[in-house]
């Protein structure tokens, strides 16, 4: 089938009454749970995947890409009205959203960071539609050694971008690795760490990693944060803006579109550092610097452009190549897995419908957030009184059930309680949740597409280096292993010195 | 010198790292296959050693905001493990007294022990939810929850 019948498919699809209700369960869905400061977009995502068991694989994914970018446009609003960011993604809004609410002028704080999100959002989904076929065509010639490439470069990139120390994210994703070798191994049948338990033979199902990690983890915050008074904003002023805020947004949205996407496509990067870096570039070349961190409507704009459009970048890797690059697209990809759908460079001409079907969502689910997020605002940020205790015990509620409706097995309920704890640990140590979810769903693809490199190679390791593409990846991993490894020694070296 | 926190962390992963790498040389080998099954865990397990090393001798680069997470006031440490001890209730009793009673049971008192007085709100929000989600399970994805001694 050519692109043009694949588009077609699609179109039907996307524009179904299902295709358009599920969009639109999913951007908002989205949206209340970004807001919801401490519920990140893989909590979100996580709690949603058990609806999608009996989907069609592509409603399913157009759900949850709308849980996923809706959480991102909905983080603004909390970091704008509470200066408490619903996700990481959307710290660097609170920036300058905070100030500008501040002033009285919330309304016009929110409809920048609707602007500039569906602006972001929207130019980074055709380039999304453009580049996502070439990179797969580029793939189709991939074989196992450089999948396994690739899978490495993936890990050692989100070790390297994530926030704080890189030994503490290689530590998260070797845990991640070794908890998804627990099982029975799937080429020589040994049980590996199981423990003579048979409910452990089948493997640790990657939901129970990420609700735990995440969901549950998330909740031990709010546990603690339970009593932080949430005093809705009773009067946001208005939602208009005049024509120079948008002359002065027109500069940072056009460029952060192409930045948020390029960092988006990344494997590490994502939403978060896309904003961070977009905020402080706009700063850079900014006439009037004093202004930023004041209300500075460029200081909006720009983050709010980054991550929306980071986000959609992040599923270029994940639709052509088959390879997250991130935690968010990881659970993404688990959940496609589950659903018998392998994504990679297949997929286009495999499932056209599917990969069509999920971009032209995006435009869909764009416009729905524009219009949830510009008129209805007000009445959405109502959310935000919801009473923590309520909101703590539903979403233990929904994570229980999620997880037993894919295993009817309360074993899996105490694994899940496990990983909640680790999760909470993690986070009290400040060892980054991220890298080890992404290890826990490529370990398993790196472990078999080794192999089988092997096999080809006939047990010599020489294929790796060999093959130009596979060897070039692999340096490119090396470089960001040992880089940040090494400037940790250098500031240690220093601070010794110092001291 | 094991005062930091990291250094604990650091001990506690070479433990892991040690009792991973003991269980991993306990596999069985089979001749035939070119990487047998211990292979990536023995590699597993000698990383997560020297990354713990690493991380033992790194200088602590914490920051104060990050070293203050971990002062976890009593009453809030007590909410944890309350919140923590109900779900294990829940757990528990889950395939017993069936979803629907059981969730309305935790979402009441789970919302009561966290400090929510707004009882008949508490009541509504308990009876709904639960009955929702068993209807969408069972009735709309084919999905079918444990009912217990409900008779339904």
């Amino acid at each position: 089938m050519g692109n043009f019948d694949g588009i077609l498919s699609g179109l039907q699809l996307a524009l179904s009454i299902e295709g358009i209700l599920f969009v639109l369960l999913g951007v908002m869905a989205g949206t209340f749970i970004g807001m919801m400061p401490g519920l990140g977009p893989i909590s979100a995502i996580a709690i949603m995947i058990p609806l999608t068991y009996s989907m069609d694989p592509t409603i399913a994914l157009v759900l949850m890409a709308g849980v996923y970018y809706g959480a991102v446009f909905g983080g603004s609003t909390s970091s704008i009205l509470l200066n408490a960011p619903g996700i990481a993604g959307t710290v660097a809004t609170s920036f300058d959203g905070y100030p500008m609410a501040q002033k009285g002028q919330a309304g016009k704080a929110l409809a920048i960071a609707a602007i500039a999100s569906f602006t972001g959002g929207t130019v980074s989904v055709v380039l999304l539609m453009l580049f996502a076929p070439l990179l797969s065509s580029v793939a189709i010639v991939f074989g196992p050694p450089e999948y396994f490439a690739l899978m490495i470069l993936g890990l050692t990139a989100i070790s390297s971008l994530s926030d704080g120390s890189t030994v503490k994210a290689l530590i998260a994703a070797v845990v991640g690795i070794m908890a998804v070798t627990i099982g029975i191994d799937s080429q020589t049948g040994t049980a590996r760490f199981t423990f003579n338990n048979p409910n452990l033979l089948e493997g640790i199902d990657f939901l129970v990693v990420a609700l735990g990690l995440f969901a549950l983890a998330e909740i031990c915050n709010l546990i603690i944060n339970r009593k932080d008074k949430i005093k809705g904003n009773e009067n946001i002023g208005s939602l208009k803006l005049s024509k120079s805020d948008y002359k002065e947004m027109a500069g940072p949205m056009t460029r952060q579109s192409f930045l948020g996407f390029i960092l988006g496509v990344l494997p590490g990067a994502g939403a978060t550092i896309a904003s961070f870096i977009g905020y402080i570039t706009e700063k850079k070349i900014a006439k009037n610097p004093e202004e930023w961190g004041k209300g500075a409507v460029k200081g909006i704009a720009a983050p709010e452009t980054a991550n929306n459009a980071a986000t959609s970048g992040a599923f270029v890797p994940l639709l052509s190549l088959g390879i997250p690059g991130s935690g968010t697209t990881a659970v993404l990809l688990g959940a496609l897995l589950v659903l018998d759908v392998q994504p990679g460079p297949l997929l286009i001409t495999d499932r056209p419908e599917l990969f069509w079907g999920v971009i032209i969502s995006m435009y869909v689910g764009n416009i729905f957030l524009l219009v949830l997020n510009l008129p209805l605002i007000p009445y959405i940020a109502k959310v935000l009184a919801i009473p923590r205790p309520l909101l703590i015990s539903l979403v233990i509620m929904f994570s229980m059930i999620g997880v037993y409706s894919i295993s009817f097995n309360t074993f899996d309920l105490y694994m899940l309680l496990a990983f909640g704890v680790l999760g909470y640990f993690m986070r009290l140590f400040s060892f980054p949740a991220a890298p080890l979810i992404l290890a826990f769903i490529l370990g398993g693809m790196m472990e078999n597409s080794f192999r089988q490199s092997m096999t080809i190679a006939n047990n010599d390791l020489s294929i790796f280096f060999t093959r130009p593409i596979a060897v070039s990846l692999l340096g490119v991993a090396l470089l960001a292993f040992v880089v940040p490894l090494w400037q940790a020694v250098r500031s240690r070296r220093k601070s010794k010195m110092s001291s | 010198m094991l005062k930091a926190p990291h250094r604990k962390v650091s001990l506690v992963l070479m433990a892991i790292a040690a009792f991973y790498l003991y269980l991993a040389f306990q596999l069985p080998s089979f001749m035939n296959s070119i990487i047998d099954s211990d292979t990536l865990p023995k590699v597993l397990g000698v990383l997560l050693i020297v990354l713990s090393l690493i991380l033992f001798f790194m200088p602590d680069n914490e920051t104060p905001e990050q070293k203050e997470k971990r002062n976890i006031p009593k009453s809030d440490a007590f909410m944890l493990i309350g919140t923590f001890l109900l779900i294990l209730v829940y757990i528990f009793f889950l395939e017993i007294l069936g979803f629907i009673l059981v969730s309305m049971l935790f979402i009441f008192i789970c919302s009561l022990f966290l400090g929510y007085k707004k009882h008949v709100t508490n009541a509504i929000v308990a009876v709904l939810f639960p009955v929702s989600l068993y209807l969408i399970f069972t009735q709309l994805l084919g999905i079918s929850l444990p009912s217990g001694i409900l008779p339904i």
